[in-house]
C-alpha cells in the first residue's frame, strides 16, 4: 500500500486482487468473531444440557418431590433438596442483613464524610478485600472466627436470645462454633466490599448540583443521604444488592469450612448445617449413582436460583435512570 | 415558645445526624478491621511457615520435609493455559458483539448469556466440567482443570472487551474505513491498540480471579502430592492444596496450608494492584 501511494506507477497495482484478498481476510475475521461469540452461547447451553441429563435419574426416582423432600440420607439412598436449599437461602439472607447496612454506611462515609486524601486509600483497600480468594475467607473463618463463636458469642446468644419464646428456637444448642450463623458472618464479610464498591459508584452518579442544593437548604449529611442519595439511586442500589446476593448464594469455599456440613432440617441457625454448594463440595468426590445425580440436581437448582437473582438485578439496573 | 420548638427540632436533627454519621464511620472502621484481621492472620501464620523448602519440594507426608512446589507449578500451569484459551476467544467474542452485531436482539441476548456465565456459581462450572470431561476421561486431569478455569475466565474477558471497545471513539473506525483499510486491519491495527490497556487490565483481573479459584478445581484438576508436569494426570493447585492441607490433623501440613494461603493471596493482590495501576494510567 505504501509503495502504491508513493510510487508513480499505479498500473502495477492489481486493485481487484487486493480487494479480493481483503474481502477474504475480512470474512475470515468476521467468522472468527462470530464463532467465538457463538461458543460463549453454546457453553451455557452445554452446561444446562449436562446438568439436566446428569440430574435426570434423581427426578425419575423422586419426581418433583425431590424439591420438597426434607430428608437427605445416603444410607437409605433417599434425597430431598430442602435442607441444603434452605441453608443456602437462610445463610445468604442473614449475610445480606449484615452486609447491606454496613456497605451503605461505608459508601456514605466514602462519598460524604471521608477527607479527600483518605478516600482513595480506603476505597482501594476495600476493593482489595474483594480480590482475596474465597478459600482464604474460609480458613481465616475456620481458625479465627469459629473459636470466637464457640467460646464467647454463641454461648452468649443461647443464654440471652435463646431463652426468649419463639425466637429462642433459632438459637438452640448444639453450638460447636461451626454453623449457619458463622457461615453467614463469613459471607457477609465476603460480599461487603463487593456491595460497597457498587454503592459508592452509584452514589457518585448523583449530580453534585442536587447534592449541593440539599446541603444549601440546610440538610444534615444524614438527611442528604437518606432523602437525596438513596432515593435517587435506589434502583442501582437494589441491583447492586442483588448482585451481592447472587455471590452469596453461590459461594462455596468460604462456607464449606465453617458451616459444619450436617444435612438435617433444623430450626437452630447456630447449629451445624449445610448449603447447596457446601453439600456439593463435601460429598461430590465420594458420591456415585443416585447420590451423585441428586447433588447435580442441587447444582441445577443453585444455577436457576442465581440466574433468577441476576435477571432481577439486571431488570432493576436496566430500569434505573441513574445507573 | 417557637424558639424552643425550633431548637428541639434542630437538636433532634443534629443528634440523629451525629448518630448516623458515627455509625457510618464505625462501618468503615469495621471494613478496615476485617481487612487487617485477614491480612494479619495470614502474615502471622504464613510468614512463620515460609521456608525455602516451600518453593523447592513437593507436598510431603506428615512428619517429613516438603513444600508446595507441585501445587505452585500446578496453579501457574493451569492458570496459564486457561487464560491462553479464554483470552483470544473472549476478545473475539466481545469484538463480534460490539463491532458487528451491536444493538441487534441477538447480540443483546448473547450479552445477557455472557453475564449469566459471569455470575454463575463457580462450583457449577466444576460440576459441568466433571460431567463433560472428567467422566469421559475416567479421572481428574490438568486438562479438566484448564477447561473449568477457561470457562470462568472467558465471560470476564468477553465483558471487559465489550466495555473497552465501547469506549473507542467512532471517529477512529470511520477514519480507518476512509483510508480504505479492511475491517480486520482496522481492528488489529487501530481499534485494539486504542483499547489495549483496558483489555489487558481485564485479562489480568481474570488471571487474579481464576488463580484463586478452589471450588471448580476440586473435582476437575483434583489433587496430587507429586509433581506432575503433564496434562492428563491429576494435578495439585495451591487453593486445592490449601483446602486439603488445612483439613489435615497434622500440624506441619496445616503450617504448609498457611504458607500456601499467604503465597496465593500476596500473588493475587499483586496482580490486582498491577491491573489497577495499568487501568489508572489510561485515564
Amino acid at each position: 500500500m505504501v509503495d502504491a501511494t508513493n510510487g508513480a506507477d499505479f498500473s502495477r497495482v492489481d486493485v481487484a486482487s487486493i480487494t479480493k484478498t481483503f474481502k477474504l481476510q475480512d470474512r475470515i475475521f468476521f467468522f472468527m468473531t462470530l464463532a467465538s461469540a457463538a461458543l460463549v452461547v453454546l457453553m451455557l447451553l452445554a452446561i444446562l444440557v449436562v446438568l439436566v441429563i446428569d440430574a435426570l435419574p434423581t427426578f425419575q426416582t423422586f419426581g418433583l418431590s425431590f424439591l420438597w423432600g426434607t430428608v437427605w440420607s445416603a444410607p437409605t439412598d433417599h434425597y430431598g433438596a430442602v435442607p441444603a436449599v434452605l441453608g443456602t437461602l437462610i445463610s445468604s439472607l442473614i449475610a445480606m442483613l449484615i452486609a447491606v447496612p454496613l456497605s451503605f454506611g461505608i459508601a456514605i462515609f466514602l462519598t460524604e464524610l471521608c477527607p479527600g486524601s483518605l478516600r482513595r486509600p480506603i476505597g482501594t483497600a476495600i476493593e482489595l478485600l474483594a480480590g482475596v480468594p474465597s478459600i482464604i475467607y474460609g480458613i481465616v473463618g475456620l481458625f479465627v472466627l469459629v473459636p470466637l463463636m464457640q467460646l464467647y458469642i454463641l454461648p452468649f446468644l443461647i443464654a440471652t436470645i435463646g431463652q426468649v419464646p419463639v425466637i429462642g428456637y433459632l438459637f438452640q444448642p448444639p453450638a460447636p462454633g461451626v454453623g449457619l450463623l458463622t457461615a453467614s458472618l463469613v459471607l457477609a464479610i465476603m460480599v461487603l466490599p463487593f456491595i460497597t464498591a457498587i454503592t459508592r459508584d452509584v452514589f457518585l452518579t448523583v449530580p453534585p448540583m442536587l447534592r449541593e442544593s440539599a446541603y444549601g437548604m440546610g440538610m444534615t449529611t444524614w438527611e442528604v443521604a437518606r432523602n437525596i442519595l438513596i432515593p435517587y439511586t435506589r434502583r442501582g442500589l437494589v441491583g447492586g444488592v442483588m448482585l451481592g446476593l447472587g455471590r452469596a448464594l453461590g459461594e462455596t469455599m468460604a462456607v464449606t469450612f465453617v458451616v459444619g456440613s450436617v444435612t438435617r432440617l433444623q430450626a437452630s441457625i447456630i447449629s451445624p448445617s449445610t448449603t447447596i454448594s457446601a453439600q456439593i463440595a463435601n460429598t461430590f468426590g465420594e458420591a456415585d449413582g443416585l447420590q451423585l445425580s441428586s447433588l447435580i440436581a442441587l447444582g441445577l437448582l443453585l444455577f436457576i436460583l442465581s440466574f433468577c437473582v441476576l435477571a432481577l438485578a439486571k431488570w432493576m439496573i436496566g430500569r434505573s435512570d441513574s445507573f | 415558645m417557637e424558639d424552643t420548638i425550633r431548637q428541639n427540632i434542630m437538636s433532634r436533627r443534629y443528634g440523629r445526624n451525629r448518630l448516623m454519621m458515627t455509625l457510618s464511620v464505625v462501618a468503615a472502621g469495621l471494613g478496615m478491621f476485617f481487612l487487617a484481621v485477614i491480612l494479619g492472620t495470614l502474615l502471622y501464620h504464613g510468614i512463620s511457615s515460609l521456608s525455602l523448602d516451600v518453593f523447592t519440594m513437593s507436598i510431603p507426608a506428615e512428619g517429613s520435609r516438603g513444600g508446595l512446589l507441585n501445587a505452585i507449578y500446578g496453579t501457574a500451569m493451569v492458570t496459564f493455559f486457561a487464560i491462553l484459551i479464554a483470552a483470544p476467544i473472549g476478545i473475539l467474542a466481545g469484538t463480534y458483539l460490539i463491532e458487528y452485531a451491536n444493538g441487534s436482539k441477538l447480540a443483546e441476548a448473547a450479552k445477557f448469556i455472557n453475564d449469566i456465565l459471569l455470575s454463575a456459581p463457580s462450583i457449577i462450572i466444576g460440576v459441568f466440567v466433571y460431567g463433560a470431561i472428567v467422566v469421559p476421561m475416567r479421572g481428574n486431569s490438568a486438562i479438566a482443570g484448564i477447561a473449568a478455569l477457561a470457562l470462568i475466565a472467558l465471560p470476564v474477558v468477553n465483558r471487559t472487551t465489550q466495555d473497552m471497545l465501547l469506549l473507542v471513539p467512532n471517529a477512529l473506525r470511520e477514519a480507518t474505513a476512509a483510508l480504505g483499510a479492511p475491517r480486520w486491519k482496522s481492528m488489529t491495527h487501530v481499534i485494539y491498540r486504542s483499547a489495549w490497556t483496558g483489555i489487558l487490565t481485564g485479562i489480568l483481573l481474570a488471571v487474579a480471579r481464576i488463580s484463586g479459584e478452589t471450588a471448580p478445581l476440586l473435582f476437575t484438576a483434583g489433587y496430587s502430592k507429586f509433581m506432575n508436569a503433564g496434562f492428563t494426570g491429576p494435578i495439585a493447585t495451591l487453593p486445592v492444596a490449601i483446602n486439603t492441607l488445612a483439613a489435615d490433623p497434622g500440624e506441619d501440613l496445616k503450617r504448609l496450608a498457611w504458607a500456601g494461603a499467604l503465597i496465593i493471596t500476596v500473588a493475587i493482590l499483586a496482580i490486582n494492584i498491577l491491573a489497577r495501576l495499568m487501568g489508572g494510567r489510561r485515564q
